[in-house]
């Protein structure tokens, strides 16, 4: 797995630091487009705060959507990050030094765009600091403890604080590199942020420790996110087919999958956007792929389980939504896309070699999954709310406006352009990282006549 | 230029064992039985012998008729189980990974197939006991009961569930052998020209054929691979049948997808714990010390903390997903199991699973020892017989299993002396045949511990000195 | 006397970890020297001194501080105006273990950031001796020593193989 050369360090900066010290031609035109999405959409969010949640498709019973739908989708991806930081750096996978910040930042910008989805949904957003925050507005009352809803802010926004000083504390020395490359204001703006950072053996010591320490300490919140998400749906005695103790690991899973394949995806792009060849190799990418197999897998089980004790019980109202998934139109069609994209297709893909080492292969395979887990979750709340029972006079169908798909559609260019201006004004490849694993696959071992390359390893 | 590198690890922490004496000194100590061993046979026979006798008493005195007498009999049988066929996954689960660490216990794990005969046999008393998923006493126009009890053979197949449990152990038996032999062929024939006797006789049988040639070790390896990719989806799936038919189905009203994910999870935890514990003990005292540095211990004990934590988080999502809705049907499955009829051993079990081990691990320093996991270890496994014994014999008590829900929470059953002599005759009998295993077979991965020691060596970076590690992939 | 910091800037690993040998032997403590480098080298590379610190504390006190915040919060805003909710106890402690949980884990992760902050001496408000071109993957040499013995360093340093050798002011 040390397919790379090992490139002096004046060249790591100049190629890892030219997406902020140089502007590509395409690069405004390309922020622009997403911009102009983002601001469509937002006037659209405008204009249903002004006029109301009913110029979407929400209807009783169906009071969840594509926002929800997208809200679980977005904090899905988020997972992504603390799986391939934390999970790879507390393992000693040396593939994962190119993945780490742009996996992280992903996470970062997920959240923020997850957030805004049950914000907007509320219809008055302006309310939910009445609901959420800790403190007694009005009549003395307080936010309900005893209900996911609540646990739900607790959970997404420690895991966004925890991700960003994450990503900040991993940032600090290379904000010494950017200090040390550039004058003026943005020298200044970097000294600041650097916080005087020398690079001596304490300073990178303590960034050693960082890294794994935090890596331990963010796993547990991560898993805790989604759980809680899922508790969201589990909790819910009415709404048929939600009430499973597997949601909690049956959702961590399928962030973890969506996510995995979405920073595969968001790899494969940088490798060609900004020529990061030498960084972004086959082997990580293969990487990624023999890990998503793995999760891919994991995450079928927890499927296969929560349809079969979904039936298991036999009650039927249950019964009657897995036949609306599973043998009514349209989610039939729905269900069998979903299945195929998320599992059968990548799978089949990732499990040979050259699948899992050519680019637009998995480029598709990894969009196949996330067009699948948008889906998955689609038809959770959908076909759950739509309530077609027996005997049962308020049932209804769910056909999302325009509006809603907009907005949905809007989020992905959200996501892109602050990835994108984050690229502008900070590394997306930790230097130090790429740096270290250079330093520690100098030595090699030689059996008889091959020479097999090895690393340092200092623990 | 000075040379005063520093290694900075503790002294003990990486091995690197010589190649040419490994194959006859494991060899020797294969074929010796020193005292502790002797001992330690000899007090797993007295209390494998103790086991019948409770299992002819049970039967004698209860018979097959009634399976509630026999709760203990299906903890102790779930226990063995779900142990001894997680076992070979440790060494599946990290060579699939590549991870250096587990070269030493390898063998450890794989060794746990030769008791994947005992758990079959072991399955054929719960044939007869588990009930029919008919309700025999199901009259059209009942109110109240089930024609059909809750399982997950939705259409009752042929054979639903016996057979297909059955066939699904044994598969496991088979296919754990076929690991233990494709594993230990290379070893064995090292070993065939220096052993004597019946292990002459026993080891050119199982291992004539092998020379080493690369094809052969090529074979092997792919051979490994995919044998191992299958018996992890195949322990996943028998693991969900079992706890399925022989718990979830038998307490009525209890729908619970997360119960086969924990009961595997269990599994995983209690199986990584026991292979530390075995391998804490031939370093102490098995004179093994020489190829188990404690950085297997460092590496296995992260593992084992992140299963502890798992199953905690299995558990409370099991918990808080039925105390949520306050439905009277789930909340006296919590009472059933958790907080009335069984709270104390459930209490126990999580002190023993998760406290307990958790603050042991939690700290580095006992991680870097060999005795911090295997003493953690030691607790796991206490509290997984505990859960075993809440989830099984309250299964198996848990009244008319026809009933659409648990409208009144049973009583605890506890054991009595045949129990107890049942649940330490499972215990004894495993341990007696592992042990005689050892003697048979190396428990060491000689192939693979040699292998190791060509990829790792101690080199100098600088001023440092650190491990090498050659990553052949 | 007031030591004085001397920067050697050396562009081979192990040229930098000659001229710190060198300045051990002539006397220099090894408290006095540090090495400037661009990436983490393993603990021990260059025969530095080993870095003590307390960082481990810090998760646990802000663990416990955000345990203390959460649970404080869970409970006395639930009691402060019980509304029983779903049929569930004013203080539900399954409720208040998930917000608790995420307290605990928040205030651990915030101490530990600034613990790392604190610990590597950080923000560092006077800029000591640098060079730039440390971050372009030179390695410094930053020794403090007595103004009597600049010159000596500077020797012991060009004489190690250094590329710049650089005094304050």
């Amino acid at each position: 797995m040390q397919e790379g050369r090992v490139l002096p360090a004046e060249q790591v900066n100049r190629d890892l630091l030219r997406s902020i010290l140089e502007t590509p031609k395409w690069f405004w035109p390309v922020v622009g487009i997403l911009g102009l999405i983002v601001l469509i959409a937002a006037i659209i969010i405008g204009y249903m705060i002004n006029r109301g949640l009913g110029i979407t498709g929400l209807n009783r019973p169906i009071f969840w959507g594509f926002f929800i739908t997208n809200f679980v989708f977005w904090i899905g991806i988020s997972h992504a990050g603390v799986m391939l930081s934390a999970i790879l750096r507390l393992a000693k996978a040396e593939w994962r030094r190119p993945a780490t910040r742009a996996a992280e930042v992903l996470t970062i910008f997920s959240l923020m765009t997850a957030m805004i989805m049950p914000i907007i949904h509320t219809g008055r957003p302006w309310r939910i600091l009445y609901w959420a925050f800790p403190y007694d507005f009005a009549r003395g009352i307080w936010p309900n403890v005893r209900t996911p809803l609540i646990w739900d802010p607790s959970a997404i926004l420690t895991y966004l604080t925890s991700s960003t000083l994450f990503v900040l504390i991993a940032l600090i020395p290379d904000f010494a590199v950017l200090r040390d490359r550039t004058t003026g204001i943005s020298h200044r703006i970097y000294g600041l942020l650097a916080m005087g950072w020398e690079g001596n053996a304490r300073q990178w010591k303590l960034q050693i420790i960082a890294g794994v320490l935090l890596s331990a300490l963010i796993l547990p919140v991560f898993v805790s996110v989604h759980s809680i998400v899922s508790w969201d749906f589990g909790m819910a005695v009415a709404a048929k087919s939600w009430h499973s103790t597997i949601f909690a690991p049956y959702f961590v899973v399928g962030a973890v999958h969506s996510g995995v394949s979405a920073v595969a995806f968001v790899l494969i792009l940088l490798r060609w956007m900004y020529g990061w060849q030498d960084y972004i190799r086959h082997e990580h990418i293969d990487g990624l792929g023999r890990l998503l197999v793995v999760v891919a897998t994991g995450w079928f089980y927890f499927f296969v389980m929560e349809v079969i004790f979904g039936i298991y019980g036999r009650e039927a109202d249950e019964i009657a939504v897995r036949s609306l998934q599973f043998i009514q139109e349209p989610f039939q069609a729905w269900t069998i896309i979903f299945i195929v994209t998320t599992y059968f297709i990548p799978v089949a893909l990732w499990l040979t070699r050259r699948a899992r080492r050519n680019l637009w292969i998995m480029s598709l395979a990894c969009i196949s999954v996330n067009v699948g887990m948008w889906l998955e979750r689609y038809l959770i709340i959908v076909p759950g709310l739509a309530n077609r029972t027996a005997f049962t006079f308020s049932w209804n169908s769910y056909v999302p406006s325009a509006y809603e798909a907009i907005i949905v559609g809007a989020t992905f260019a959200f996501v892109s352009m602050l990835l994108l201006l984050f690229s502008r004004v900070f590394p997306l490849i930790p230097l130090y990282d790429i740096k270290e694993g250079d330093i520690l696959k100098n030595e090699s071992v030689k059996i008889g006549r091959r020479v097999v390359p090895a690393v340092f390893r200092e623990d | 230029m000075s040379s005063h590198s520093e290694s900075h690890y503790p002294h003990d922490m990486w091995v690197f064992p010589d190649a040419q004496s490994t194959t006859q000194d494991v060899a020797r100590k294969t074929a010796s039985t020193p005292g502790i061993l002797k001992l330690g046979l000899a007090i797993a026979g007295v209390l494998a012998i103790l086991g019948v006798v409770g299992f002819v008493l049970r039967m004698t005195s209860d018979g097959f008729s009634d399976y509630g007498a026999w709760g203990y009999y299906a903890a102790i049988f779930s226990y063995i189980f779900v142990i001894t066929s997680s076992a070979p996954l440790v060494a599946v689960a990290f060579r699939l990974t590549k991870s250096h660490w587990r070269r030493p216990i390898s063998r450890i794990s794989e060794l746990f197939a030769l008791v994947g005969v005992v758990n079959v046999i072991l399955y054929i008393p719960l044939i007869y006991l588990l009930p029919p998923i008919n309700n025999p006493n199901f009259v059209p126009g009942m109110h109240g009961e089930l024609q059909i009890r809750k399982t997950i053979w939705m259409e009752v197949p042929f054979g639903a569930p016996h057979l297909w449990d059955f066939l699904g152990i044994i598969s496991l038996a088979v296919l754990s052998l076929i690991i233990l032999w494709v594993s230990v062929v290379p070893d064995l024939a090292e070993a065939r020209s220096s052993a004597n006797g019946w292990r002459s006789k026993l080891y050119t049988l199982l291992a004539g054929h092998w020379y080493g040639t690369k094809k052969q070790w090529i074979h092997q390896k792919i051979s490994l691979a995919l044998l191992g990719a299958l018996y992890f989806m195949m322990v996943v799936f028998v693991h969900f049948l079992i706890v399925s038919d022989f718990a979830m189905s038998l307490i009525p009203g209890w729908k619970d997808s997360i119960l086969p994910p924990l009961y595997t999870v269990t599994g995983f935890q209690s199986a990584l714990s026991i292979i530390l514990i075995i391998a804490f003990t031939m370093r102490k005292w098995g004179g093994y010390e020489k190829y188990f540095g404690t950085s297997v211990f460092w590496s296995a004990s992260k593992i084992q903390i992140g299963l502890t934590l798992l199953w905690t988080y299995h558990l409370f999502a099991f918990f808080i997903t039925l105390w949520y809705g306050r439905m009277e049907l789930e909340q006296n499955i919590l009472r059933y199991l958790m907080f009335e009829s069984y709270s104390w051993i459930f209490w126990l079990n999580v002190i023993f699973i998760f406290l307990i081990p958790f603050w042991i691990l939690v700290w580095n320093p006992v991680r870097k020892t060999a005795w911090g996991p295997a003493l953690a270890g030691i607790f796991i496994l206490v509290g997984n017989l505990l859960f075993q014994i809440r989830i099984f014999v309250g299964a198996f008590n848990a009244g008319d299993i026809y009933h659409l829900g648990l409208f009144r929470v049973p009583p605890p059953v506890f054991p009595d002396v045949w129990d107890v002599f049942i649940v330490l005759g499972g215990i004894g009998l495993v341990a007696f045949i592992y042990l005689i295993g050892t003697r048979i077979l190396p428990a060491l991965s000689v192939w693979e511990v040699k292998e190791g020691a060509m990829y790792q060596k101690m080199g100098t970076l600088y001023r440092g000195e650190y491990l090498v590690l050659a990553k052949p992939e | 006397m007031a030591k004085r910091p001397i920067l050697g800037l050396f562009k081979d690993a192990n040229a930098a970890a000659d001229a710190g040998d060198a300045l051990k032997s002539s006397g220099v403590s090894d408290r006095d020297i540090d090495f400037l480098t661009d990436a983490p080298y393993p603990e021990g590379a260059f025969g530095e001194r080993e870095e003590k610190h307390r960082l481990y504390l810090f998760p646990f006190i802000g663990a416990t501080l955000g345990l203390s915040a959460a649970i404080l919060l869970t409970s006395m805003t639930q009691l402060a105006y019980p509304l029983v909710t779903g049929g569930k106890p004013i203080l539900a402690l399954p409720a208040m273990a998930v917000v608790s949980y995420e307290g605990t884990m928040l205030g651990a992760i915030l101490f530990t950031c600034l613990g790392v902050i604190f610990e590597s001496r950080l923000p560092k408000l006077k800029s000591g001796l640098y060079d730039t071109r440390i971050t372009e993957g030179y390695i410094g040499v930053l020794a403090s020593v007595e103004d009597g013995d600049l010159d000596q360093t500077t020797g012991i340093l060009n004489q190690a193989g250094a590329v710049d050798v650089k005094t304050e002011g």
